[in-house]
């Protein structure tokens, strides 16, 4: 009886310790992949780089080309190095963005938090702005950077918030 | 809110690196609430309470403003 409402206790503690952030040394290998992709995938934008090697058959959960069928689920041709590029980036914004500080305490929770929320704003007001003075082909362009922007955002003022009270620390009488 | 956390910890003779290390919480922390910037989650002031050997409303005071 004791016993086991001991280990109901243990859970519940384990549950409000749940973060859905990963480990501090996540953040390095997400900035060792971040840096690399972000400067080859603008590379690639700027450049329209579709090197022969990487087009490929691949699978497609939905097929709308211009001279052909519609069709749910099948195969078809495409240059697969913005597919990798895109994936790189995610992966390591996400893991730059979520990944727990050395110290990681309710007063970085609070910055966290603020940070995110601050993030989201910024990266729907740009998005507004550019929705109603950005047409075509342009706000194509506009959409591809905002999948990545809210996470950017989110990076940087986090880091700059944590590196403002890091700053605040008076010296001590 | 105001709090003592300063004059506590002037009186146990601790800096705020030493309380950090004791509340499990980073100086930044502590710096923020000496200074009136954060107000610390109940767990927090609890053990500040338990690390100063005090009550927790000896260390944390309601101002009028917080009724607001």
């Amino acid at each position: 009886m004791i016993n086991n409402s001991y280990i109901c206790l243990e859970l519940k503690i384990n549950i409000m310790k749940l973060s859905y952030l990963f480990p501090n040394r996540y953040k390095k290998i997400g900035l060792f992949i971040l840096i690399p992709s972000i400067i080859v995938g603008l590379l690639v934008v700027i450049y329209e780089l579709e090197p022969e090697l990487l087009d490929l058959n691949v699978p497609a959960v939905f097929i709308d080309d211009i001279f052909g069928d519609k069709k749910l689920i099948g195969i078809t041709n495409n240059n697969i190095l913005n597919e990798i590029f895109g994936v790189l980036l995610i992966i390591s914004l996400i893991l730059v963005a979520f990944s727990k500080e050395k110290q990681e305490d309710e007063l970085i929770a609070k910055i966290r938090l603020e940070s995110l929320v601050w993030a989201t704003y910024v990266n729907y007001a740009v998005l507004l702005v550019a929705m109603i003075f950005v047409f075509g082909l342009s706000f194509l362009w506009v959409m591809i950077f905002n999948m990545f922007t809210i996470l950017l955002f989110f990076i940087i003022r986090f880091n700059w918030q944590v590196r403002n009270f890091n700053k605040s620390i008076g010296h001590e009488e | 809110m105001k709090n003592s956390i300063k004059v506590e910890r002037a009186k146990k003779n601790i800096t705020q690196a030493e309380l950090a290390r004791l509340a499990k919480v980073s100086r930044q922390t502590i710096n923020a609430m000496e200074l009136g910037k954060y107000v610390p989650s109940t767990v927090l002031a609890l053990r500040l309470a338990s690390i100063f050997e005090t009550e927790v409303s000896e260390i944390f005071v309601l101002e009028p403003s917080d009724w607001e």
